[in-house]
């Protein structure tokens, strides 16, 4: 069975766009305009064939985004990437801090779309799963259970810091994490200003686990937003 | 006197009698020391001119020394009163100066004259009046309802209220003195400029206070002071106010023709090869209909690239814009940069070389990446199709100095100061490295973005030619001090 996409974007052209290229990869697309809309979409989709994941336009004409992230959290764990005009928007990070699983600044190719969805589909499956505890990639092996870390198959010793930052980041590879949200994971609630400590511990994982730390192509910066794990198959 | 009288004589006597009225006039009032001194020539009449204990005055000659020495007392007591006269006259005029001097340096030292009416107030009250309040013309720019914007500075009853507006509006003083509603009982000066009058001051004296000579006038100065600083403050807000317009109409200018001119260029190619493959879609071979498609995604790519950096440069030229500033890595926004070049340009031939231990700075990442951005794609387009383009970050004389530089045919001197102008873009060089000879274009407000970008960070971009040809356009930034908390691990432990 096809999997079931909400795209919810006012933009009639770029919804009408969006709905046909998702329904040739072979989504099942209901489109919506507006907030109310998309709410009816989702009561409904409750009983019927149901809803895997949401696109979710910010600025809608009857509201923000993020009340019907709200909603849609306490409801179920569907997975939702926020569509976005601007770079560095902060409406973007406080929705990825609700716990959207992804961005897409506008414009964007229909290939980087489909490729968040499918890092998005995925994840969604750990909510009931363990989530992920190994991550494999050619050079680079992190276990997270028997706590070890190779790199080109030497063993890399990491601080406990170190180490609590790249699980975080394994356990949610190919999506973004905020800034906030990794000091909150790694350093408690009371650090979560503190992005210099994040900017220092980041640049020592890349010392150890990148060949070129200017160049990473694992440990990836979303600038103004937060950082990415690439996918092992990335 | 009576002491020496067995020993000296009469005239004697009549000396030191002139001597004492001359000493006593020094310290006593000009009326007093003419009484006195009338009154001891009479007294010396009496007790020792013969025959004494009697006014009458038994021979001429005593009658002419009694005269001469009531004359010379009275000339004595007017030349001291004289002196005395000028000498309150030129301490009165110093100080009206100093007061005039002062006033005047604490007008030019303050931003707004309005925050100096106290300072006026207080001397003005000083002069022997008893109380003062100011009207200020209220032109600060905002227009209250009906017009009415002018400031009172002080207490005042509808009557003076009335004074001080008419006062203001004629540019006249009014008052006892000045030839105008001489009945009021205080003065109603005007404060003039050069122009126009720009308020008035009301001074209530004390009853008497008025006829001091010269008073009026000084009072009438140290107002005009006033006067002519609020006329400079009102020309310099003006002319401040002129000047934003025409900044922000400079701006607006630059952006339309930005648009009209960059933006234009790669819309048209979009729009020919979609209305290609709309309309002659099935004519077309599928090669062909995939280049077509192929220049769609280019020219919108090179589309929100310049506009991107159009929003970004009018958002810059915003008043009080509010950078997202944050730690930052150099290494991390030099990657960030790399990997989006990457995506844009497979060729690989951008590298980045960052100094190892360079310390985080202070900025808003996402302008730094659109700044560098940029920069290498320009070097991309204007250094030669195959030339490599190098990132070089390193600390150079306490500051950051991020480089991009390119192997193409460079900048004419001419132009190097130029190109950093909103839409201004080198000379179109075709040389051999140009294959497909595409008219390059896009850096009409890229390099005018990079600079604002690097100017609203305190740093500074600048172009440098390369010795051995080529660019660098070097990017210098402020480092800030690192709050002292940074997070320090025990050793390099193993994770256990």
């Amino acid at each position: 069975m096809s999997l079931g996409v909400l795209l919810v974007e006012d933009d009639r052209e770029l919804r009408t766009t969006l709905r046909e290229a998702l329904m040739v990869e072979g989504y099942r697309v209901v489109a919506s305009a507006s907030l109310a809309d998309a709410r009816a979409v989702i009561a409904h989709a409750l009983n019927e064939a149901g809803l895997d994941i949401v696109l979710l336009d910010l600025g809608l004409p009857d509201g923000d985004g993020d009340t019907l992230l709200a909603e849609l959290r306490r409801a179920r764990g569907t997975p939702v990437i926020v569509i976005s005009a601007r770079p560095g928007d902060d409406q973007k990070v406080r929705l990825l801090d609700a716990g959207a699983d992804d961005y897409l600044v506008k414009p964007f190719s229909l290939a980087e779309l489909l490729a968040r969805m499918r890092v998005a589909l995925r994840h969604r499956g750990t909510v009931v799963r363990p989530a992920t505890t190994r991550y494999v990639r050619p050079g680079l092996v992190v276990d997270l259970e028997a706590r070890r870390v190779h790199r080109e198959n030497a063993e890399v010793h990491l601080t406990p810091t170190e180490y609590r930052l790249l699980s975080r980041l394994v356990r949610t590879a190919g999506q973004v994490v905020t800034h906030r949200q990794l000091l909150l994971d790694v350093w408690g609630f009371e650090y979560t200003e503190h992005t210099h400590y994040l900017r220092l511990y980041m640049a020592q994982l890349r010392a150890k686990l990148e060949a070129e730390p200017a160049d990473p192509q694992m440990l990836l910066t979303e600038p103004g937003v937060g950082y990415r794990l690439a996918e092992p198959g990335e | 006197m009576f002491a020496l009288d067995e020993h000296i004589d009469l005239a004697n006597k009549a000396l030191i009698m002139v001597l004492t009225a001359a000493v006593a006039a020094i310290w006593s009032g000009p009326w007093t020391s003419l009484l006195v001194s009338a009154a001891a020539v009479l007294a010396f009449n009496f007790a020792f001119v013969p025959p004494r204990g009697a006014f009458t005055v038994g021979l001429h000659q005593h009658a002419l020394l009694l005269v001469a020495m009531l004359t010379v007392s009275w000339i004595v007591a007017l030349l001291v009163a004289r002196l005395r006269w000028h000498a309150a006259q030129a301490t009165a005029h110093s100080l009206r100066s100093d007061q005039l001097r002062r006033l005047g340096e604490a007008l030019r030292a303050a931003d707004d004259p309005v925050s100096q009416a106290s300072a006026l107030q207080e001397v003005l009250a000083s002069l022997g009046g008893t109380s003062t309040t100011l009207l200020l013309s209220g032109d600060h720019g905002d227009v209250a309802a009906g017009g009415e914007t002018a400031v009172t500075v002080g207490s005042t009853t509808p009557d003076e209220a009335a004074g001080l507006r008419l006062c203001m509006k004629d540019g006249r003083a009014m008052g006892p003195g000045t030839g105008r509603h001489e009945e009021q009982p205080a003065w109603y000066l005007p404060l003039r400029g050069l122009q126009s009058t720009q308020g008035a001051a009301i001074v209530r004296h004390l009853a008497g206070a008025t006829g001091r000579d010269g008073l009026l006038g000084h009072a009438q100065a140290l107002c005009d002071q006033m006067g002519a600083a609020l006329e400079r403050a009102a020309a310099l807000r003006a002319a401040a106010a002129a000047n934003e317009q025409a900044q922000a109409h400079a701006l607006r200018n630059t952006l339309l023709t930005a648009i009209s001119h960059d933006h234009r260029t790669p819309l048209a190619t979009i729009l020919g090869a979609a209305s290609a493959l709309h309309d002659q879609g099935e004519r077309l071979s599928p090669a062909q209909s995939r280049r077509l498609a192929a220049t769609i995604v280019d020219e919108a790519t090179q589309l929100s690239r310049l506009t991107d950096n159009t929003l970004q440069l009018a958002r810059l030229g915003m008043v009080g814009l509010a950078l997202q500033r944050d730690w930052e890595s150099i290494e991390e926004m030099v990657g960030t940069v790399l990997r989006r070049v990457r995506q844009r340009d497979a060729s690989n031939r951008v590298k980045a070389r960052v100094e190892p231990g360079l310390p985080l700075l202070r900025c808003d990442a996402v302008l730094i990446v659109q700044l560098l951005d940029n920069l290498v794609d320009n070097a991309l387009k204007y250094g030669g199709a195959i030339a490599p383009v190098d990132m070089v970050a390193r600390r150079r004389d306490g500051e950051i100095a991020i480089a991009v530089r390119d192997r193409g045919p460079g900048v004419p001197p001419a132009m190097r100061e130029r190109i950093f102008d909103t839409f201004q873009r080198g000379d179109q060089v075709v040389t051999q490295d140009d294959v497909d000879r595409r008219p390059r274009r896009g850096a009409g407000v890229g390099l005018a973005l990079c600079r604002a970008i690097a100017r609203v960070h305190g740093g500074e971009l600048r172009l440098r030619p390369r010795s051995h040809g080529g660019t660098s356009f070097e990017l210098a930034l402020p480092v800030d001090e690192l709050p002292d908390d940074t997070p320090r691990e025990d050793g390099e432990g193993s994770v256990s």
